[in-house]
């Protein structure tokens, strides 16, 4: 055994004497006071009310009502209703359509302006400034707009387009099963953007020496695509999974103006149903728990996908 | 001497500018009153009068608001404006009031008076009316602003009436009866338009508007107790009968099925501005809208009728409109509030063509002496309010979503009526 393995290091600080000078120095070289008003702000405006709400999910409290009792009710309700076993349904079909859709689309936008800026066509700024502008209008103006598009009075605008083209006018928002494509249209349309810069950032990120090379090797469009481009992409793509799909699955505004979750709950989703049981029948309890259901969904969606990315970018 | 008219056009503007600088100075975005009074109220109001994105509305509120100041010295009002989210707005100045931040005066919802009511929020303002302004209320107004304990607790200072709008060139008489607005709406689409539209889309609105039908039948939503019953005994025959109607409707093809989308009074606007309607189920407010929307030819077409019944002498029709309240201890706030109140009910009233809540009103404006009046005050005998009863959103919610899936094809009204009682009575027992 050589002395190092006990030899003092030169440059180290001297250390204090005691035990709360030892801590106190201790915590001061850390990080701590550093994190600490970070911290601080993330548990007082994010933590607690989240805290709150787990709180909340267990009284029966109603928002009318000045006094609340600790309850299983609301929990409980829930886990009775056939209602939940729709909204759930809903849920599921809406995100995953979403989610895929903006993601899809959102890679070939990525993929067209890339294309085009090497290739140094003009315009490739518009088409961004275009798309990103779908991205900066609210979510209850987008709904409002879809609404006016999807129309199926005699003057509806795509309807009408539909007409002139001798396609016969389609129940958009009034058939049920066509409402919840509806929702999913509006919804991809709007996040579409960010899908499109988060995987731009990414693709330019990917060394063209990589496609050169498989130029060289006669690799056609489709084997690049698969074997350099999807692999590269394959953090970015997940990363953005994991945010769409949060993003996704906390919407309701949309929805609520587009179709309010109608016709009967056929575009009922999660979060549109816990605004309703909070803001309409001020079940304040029921609200919170089911929050705290959403919550559990997005934590477990997002685990499963993390899991996922490779293990230098978790 | 003489005086040119230059010079008397600028010593007019010279005497006048104070006196418009001085009414400038009293109403702000947020204030009515000079910011020093000693005395002040929180008033928490809609944004469709004194902040109207209408000039003239805005304008004449200004006016009123400038005289009821003026005949308040020492008092200032800081106004909050609600969002048009009603629901969410309500639930807020609810947990506000709790808290004891809450606004001293506000706009209430007469849907959600009952909730305010229960929460005992609402100040009495019975001492700032005299008897005979409360005996003037029509009942139903009477009944709902008055609490437990015979205190008139808020004053519902404008009503208003769902009714059946018609272009007479292509409906020429009133449907006095379902059948007789079945076969008229038929007659419509064989033309080639839509035949009747009503809103049966996810919105209080179609609920409301539907339970005119329901009503007219004598059918009852709660019992005394304020317990839902519309799915038992005879209140279940009659409930079905009504949604039958709008099924028949729609199935016989009188109606578009898109009426399930419909969730919006503007949208009942757009189809008779366009004239692809031959009907439609409005709110009376929509009368003023189609003579400031149409031309004057097109807007002369259009013709409105109290909501058809199942028979010519079975008529309802569901009242809604706006109360004033006062949420303060303070009986200086509360007399400010009931003149605020008074402000609104009467030349407010009259200046935006609301239907006034107590009678006399009609005769004392002659705002009010168009025959579009003489109807409404008739189709206001069979006025229904809603049920005061904290269950109340959660029936309308299942009659919305009842529609839809009735309307759509999803469900029979047996089977949606049954799911829809289900909930109800989940809702009720978990309060």
């Amino acid at each position: 055994m050589t002395d190092t393995a006990t030899r003092p290091i030169a440059d180290a600080p001297p250390r204090t004497t005691g035990a709360r000078g030892g801590v106190a120095a201790r915590l001061a070289s850390g990080p701590l006071p550093w994190l600490l008003p970070a911290v601080a702000m993330l548990g007082l405006f994010y933590l607690y009310p989240v805290i709150e709400a787990v709180r909340l999910a267990f009284t029966d409290a109603r928002l009318f009502d000045t006094e609340t009792a600790f309850s299983m009710r609301s929990v409980s309700s829930l886990a009775g209703s056939s209602t939940l076993g729709t909204i759930l349904r809903n849920t599921l079909s809406y995100t995953v359509a979403s989610v895929v859709g903006q993601i899809a689309l959102g890679l070939a936008i990525a993929l067209l302006v890339v294309r085009a800026e090497r290739a140094r066509l003009r315009g490739t700024l518009v088409l961004r400034t275009i798309v990103l502008a779908a991205w900066v209008i609210p979510a209850i103006a987008n709904g409002i707009i879809w609404q006016l598009l999807f129309s199926e009075a005699p003057f509806g605008a795509i309807n009408s387009a539909l007409r002139m083209a001798g396609v016969a006018p389609v129940a958009w928002l009034s058939d049920p099963g066509n409402a919840m494509l509806s929702a999913v249209i509006a919804t991809i349309w709007q996040g579409t953007a960010y899908s499109m810069i988060l995987l731009y950032a990414a693709l330019k990120t990917i060394d063209t020496a990589l496609y050169e090379a498989a130029a060289i090797d006669a690799a056609r469009p489709w084997e690049r695509f698969w074997f350099i481009t999807l692999p590269h992409l394959r953090p970015a793509l997940l990363v953005n999974a994991i945010l769409i799909l949060i993003m996704t699955l906390n919407m309701f505004d949309t929805i609520l103006a587009l179709t309010g979750g109608g016709p009967g709950r056929a575009t009922e989703i999660l979060s549109l149903y816990a605004y309703g049981t909070v803001f309409q029948n001020f079940e304040l309890g029921r609200g919170a728990a089911l929050s705290m259901l959403l919550l559990v969904i997005s934590l477990t969606l997002t685990a499963l996908l993390t899991l996922l990315l490779p293990q230098e970018r978790r | 001497m003489t005086i040119s008219r230059t010079s008397i056009l600028t010593a007019a503007l010279a005497t006048a500018m104070p006196v418009v600088a001085s009414a400038e100075d009293l109403i702000t975005r947020n204030r009515v009153g000079p910011p020093d009074a000693e005395n002040s109220l929180t008033f928490r109001l809609t944004a469709f009068d004194l902040y109207s994105a209408d000039d003239a509305t805005a304008e004449a509120f200004r006016a009123l608001f400038t005289d009821f100041i003026n005949d308040n010295p020492g008092w200032r009002i800081d106004t909050q404006l609600q969002t048009g989210a009603i629901a969410q707005e309500q639930a807020r100045i609810v947990e506000q009031a709790r808290a004891g931040r809450g606004p001293d005066c506000a706009m209430i919802d007469s849907s959600q008076l009952a909730t305010f009511k229960e929460a005992g929020l609402l100040a009495p303002m019975t001492p700032f009316f005299t008897d005979d302004e409360i005996d003037d209320l029509f009942p139903f107004v009477r009944d709902g602003v008055t609490d437990a304990d015979g205190d008139v607790v808020a004053w519902w200072w404008f009503t208003d009436l769902r009714v059946l709008y018609r272009d007479t060139t292509l409906v020429p008489d009133a449907p006095q009866t379902w059948a007789d607005l079945q076969e008229a709406a038929a007659q419509v689409a064989e033309t080639g338009l839509e035949g009747v539209l009503f809103n049966a889309g996810r919105d209080e609105a179609s609920a409301f508007d539907w339970l005119g039908h329901f009503w007219a039948q004598g059918g009852e939503l709660v019992d005394e107790d304020g317990r839902p019953v519309f799915f038992e005994g005879e209140n279940r025959d009659k409930f079905l009968a009504a949604v039958a109607f709008y099924a028949d409707l729609v199935d016989s093809g009188a109606a578009p099925r898109r009426v399930t989308a419909l969730a919006s009074y503007d949208d009942l606007l757009a189809s008779a501005a366009a004239g692809s309607t031959g009907m439609f189920i409005g709110g009376n407010w929509m009368y003023a809208q189609i003579r400031n929307t149409l031309d004057a030819d097109a807007a002369a077409n259009w013709a409105v009728s109290p909501l058809p019944g199942p028979t010519p002498d079975e008529r309802a029709t569901g009242t809604g409109g706006w109360a004033i309240a006062a949420l303060s201890d303070d009986p200086a706030k509360v007399e400010m509030c009931a003149g605020i109140a008074r402000l609104y009910a009467g030349p407010g009233n009259a200046f935006q063509r609301l239907l006034p809540t107590s009678a006399s009103l009609y005769a004392e404006y002659e705002e009010f002496a168009g025959p579009e009046f003489q109807i409404f005050a008739e189709a206001l005998e069979d006025g229904q309010a809603r049920p005061g009863v904290p269950i109340y959103p959660e029936i309308s919610n299942q009659i919305q979503i009842l529609l839809g899936n009735v309307l759509s094809g999803s469900a029979t009204p047996e089977d949606a009526l049954d799911a829809a009682a289900a909930e109800v009575m989940d809702a009720f027992e978990r309060m």
